[in-house]
């Protein structure tokens, strides 16, 4: 055979194969894509604010592009960027967005005006969610925000918040023969009695002072709201509630001057360098004591739960979640990625590969990998994150102010009563009495029934 | 009061002086410092004021999306500054000219447009963009600060074309120029400095805008001022970043400022808001 009749004899072969292989394809095109990339082509536009939980997923996003044949366009912006534009875009009903982040303060609002998708008929549906997903693997606190009343899911959380309070200066507290404080009355003490010492100022906080004092109201029996989401009358004058912020007023005294404008990161840097030594705040800003390189007090400090009030153990706590805008024009895709970058398996690589822990998937934080890199001298930090951030699911819903819908306005008044108490420029019953009536007109005002 | 008496440098003027360019130019120099901080100087306490200066802040800004954003504001803002004056000023040439009896209520409407706050068009804009594709466009950001800055530059325009004598320009056509010639080569020089200081006004307004901008774009136009904001990260401030962005969002404006100066004070003295 010469070469001429050897390619020839080649070309009939590989001729043979292609028709075999064509007409087959011919027969059954459709259902063999759509098994393996059904959603190849489209592009999936998502939006959040910046956080560290996305920086990190990008990393893995490419894999998930891979996977799927899918693009993914996701718009980080500062949080209350993101806020502002999302709000406009679901309330005006766009669908520029197939996913987006549910801010937990906005997710009353938005699942009660209903722009966001029910997520219970993907969860629902066994060709679109396999078994090992485990909607119920999601810590329940950290759910708690994303559900209606009928108790429909519209969210899954991607990042937990729960309250600790931080010590950096255990050294100090030794030397005065003082012990972790437990309750109030206990932190108040201590408080006072360090403050000065080496120069250490008592504890620190942060301006927002509608995140912070609430805990403290709540502590001594009162609450912002009669009983919220149903009922928003404001309750800020009660006299639990005067004596919440007195008692915080107080507290503060004991802080470094300045401290009601200080920023979350002033107040940790003050933490991180010794000069503060209490900071009661979400896990993320406390926790960097023991785990930040930049801390100098890691070997003095401990990160425990918050102090109990004299009538309830309310720490904050508040999470965030992914959710599928109603309007959505590709649903499925995207459910397709959050069910993708909520995966126990998404959730434990960004445990392991670095380091970020404040996540919501029970099965992860409870897993021995977890805990031994979440225990840092002989705290078992991941413990006190669950526990926290479960109590709001346990009973009645404290945090259910927070994601009131009226709580931006009230929210503004308190700040601004507080200021007035903290400064001295009011006791706390005639600024408390002033801001009941300022809510009340502002809520009036912008529509509410009271 | 005579010129020399004016001119003496006293010391107390001196002090006086110095007082005040202190308190202007304070926030200033402070967020100019603050950007050549790293971010642990920055939130130090005391803050440090002999520090070991870095320039790590820019370094981040030119690697990141802002490079983008300030690209961004550049052509927004001399953009809509351009078409701003190519219409704005040949209309008020004509409404200077025009002596009719609606002259007055028509000055009236195009102002009213300008006295409206922006939040009263923000949202037919954003759902009028989103339905013919404009949204996140520079092109869009152009059209919206034009359509603003198109009553300021009438407004601003006409008291100069009030100024110049009719009779020259008669005097050019019975020398037989055309009108097109005599309102480019005779009236547009004399006004160059009202046309200056209103561009500089146009520019501004446009280069500061944070509203606009904040809701008709998301990544593509975003410009500076939005991009300064998203340094403020949920897990905490990018103190360094956030002054090095404010400081660069500062640097075109003086340049610009200080290239017109000499048109800037005359426009100013001169034109609209002379008495």
């Amino acid at each position: 055979m010469n070469n001429a009749s050897r390619a020839n004899s080649i070309t009939r072969r590989k001729l043979l194969k292609a028709s075999a292989a064509g007409a087959a394809l011919a027969a059954f095109p459709a259902p063999l894509i759509a098994q393996t990339k059904p959603f190849a082509g489209v592009t999936l536009h998502g939006a959040s604010f910046q956080h560290r939980f996305f920086t990190l997923l990008q990393k893995y996003i490419p894999e998930f592009e891979e996977k799927t044949g899918m693009k993914i366009d996701l718009q980080l912006s500062a949080l209350p960027v993101y806020n502002q534009q999302a709000n406009l875009e679901l309330s005006s009903g766009g669908s520029a967005y197939d996913f987006v982040n549910v801010t937990f303060t906005l997710a009353t609002r938005w699942i009660a005006a209903g722009l966001l998708a029910n997520l219970d008929e993907f969860t629902g549906d066994a060709n679109l969610t396999p078994a090992e997903w485990n909607p119920k693997d999601f810590v329940d606190g950290a759910q708690v925000p994303y559900r209606d009343a009928k108790g429909a899911t519209y969210g899954y959380s991607w990042e937990g918040g729960a309250m600790l309070m931080g010590l950096s200066r255990m050294d100090l507290m030794e030397k005065k023969g003082l012990k972790i404080p437990k309750t109030f009355a206990e932190l108040q003490q201590v408080c006072a009695e360090i403050n000065g010492t080496d120069g250490v100022s008592g504890m620190v906080s942060w301006f927002l002072h509608n995140w912070n004092l609430p805990p403290y109201i709540q502590g001594f029996g009162g609450n912002i709201f009669r009983n919220p989401p149903g009922d928003p009358m404001p309750t800020l004058n009660t006299p639990e509630a005067i004596q919440g912020v007195e008692f915080y007023a107080k507290l503060l005294k004991s802080a470094p001057t300045g401290v009601l404008t200080y920023t979350e990161d002033q107040a940790r840097q003050a933490m991180l360098t010794g000069r503060a030594n209490i900071f009661i705040h979400s896990s993320a800003w406390v926790t960097p004591i023991l785990l930040s390189d930049e801390s100098k007090v890691k070997e003095t400090s401990r990160v425990v739960r918050s102090p109990a009030g004299p009538v309830h153990d309310y720490p904050a706590s508040n999470s965030q979640g992914l959710g599928i805008p109603k309007n959505a024009k590709n649903q499925k895709a995207a459910w397709e990625f959050i069910k993708w970058a909520l995966s126990p398996d998404i959730s434990m690589r960004l445990v392991k590969e670095h380091g970020h822990s404040s996540i919501c998937r029970r099965s992860i934080i409870t897993s021995d990998e977890y805990r031994k890199l979440n225990t840092v001298n002989g705290q078992d930090l991941g413990a006190l994150y669950l526990e926290v951030l479960e109590l709001p699911g346990k009973g009645e819903n404290y945090m259910a102010y927070r994601t009131s819908k009226e709580f931006p306005i009230v929210g503004d008044v308190l700040n601004k009563a507080f200021e007035q108490v903290a400064t001295g420029q009011l006791p706390a019953k005639d600024a408390m009495n002033a801001a009941q009536d300022q809510a009340i007109a502002a809520l009036r005002r912008a529509g509410t029934k009271l | 009061m005579n010129e020399s008496s004016l001119r003496k440098a006293t010391p107390g003027r001196l002090i006086a002086i110095t007082v005040v360019l202190l308190i202007l130019l304070s926030p200033f120099l402070w967020l100019l410092q603050m950007s050549f901080k790293t971010n642990d100087q920055i939130l130090q306490f005391p803050p440090p004021l002999i520090f070991r200066p870095t320039l790590e802040n820019y370094v981040a800004l030119w690697h990141s999306a802002f490079s983008a954003s300030f690209v961004n504001s550049l052509l927004s803002a001399s953009l809509s500054t351009a078409l701003a004056l190519l219409f704005g000023v040949p209309a008020a040439y004509a409404l200077s000219r025009w002596s009719g009896r609606g002259k007055h209520g028509l000055s009236f409407a195009i102002l009213v447009t300008r006295m409206a706050p922006p939040i009263a068009f923000t949202i037919p804009f954003f759902l009028f963009y989103r339905w013919i594709g404009l949204l996140d466009t520079i092109t869009g950001l152009v059209l919206v600060y034009t359509s603003f800055n198109l009553p300021l530059v009438i407004w601003m325009m006409q008291p100069f074309f009030d100024t110049i004598p009719v009779s020259l320009e008669e005097a050019a056509l019975v020398d037989g120029a055309r009108t097109r010639t005599v309102f480019t080569k005779i009236v547009l020089p004399m006004v160059t400095p009202g046309i200056a200081a209103t561009a500089i006004l146009c520019f501004l307004y446009a280069w500061n805008d944070f509203f606009f901008a904040l809701i008709l774009t998301r990544t593509n136009a975003r410009t500076a001022p939005v991009a300064v904001v998203n340094f403020m990260n949920y897990e905490g401030w990018e103190w360094g970043k956030i002054a090095a962005g404010g400081s660069l969002v500062m640097a075109p404006v003086l340049i610009f400022s200080l290239a017109v100066r000499r048109y800037l004070v005359s426009g100013l003295t001169a034109g609209a808001v002379k008495g």
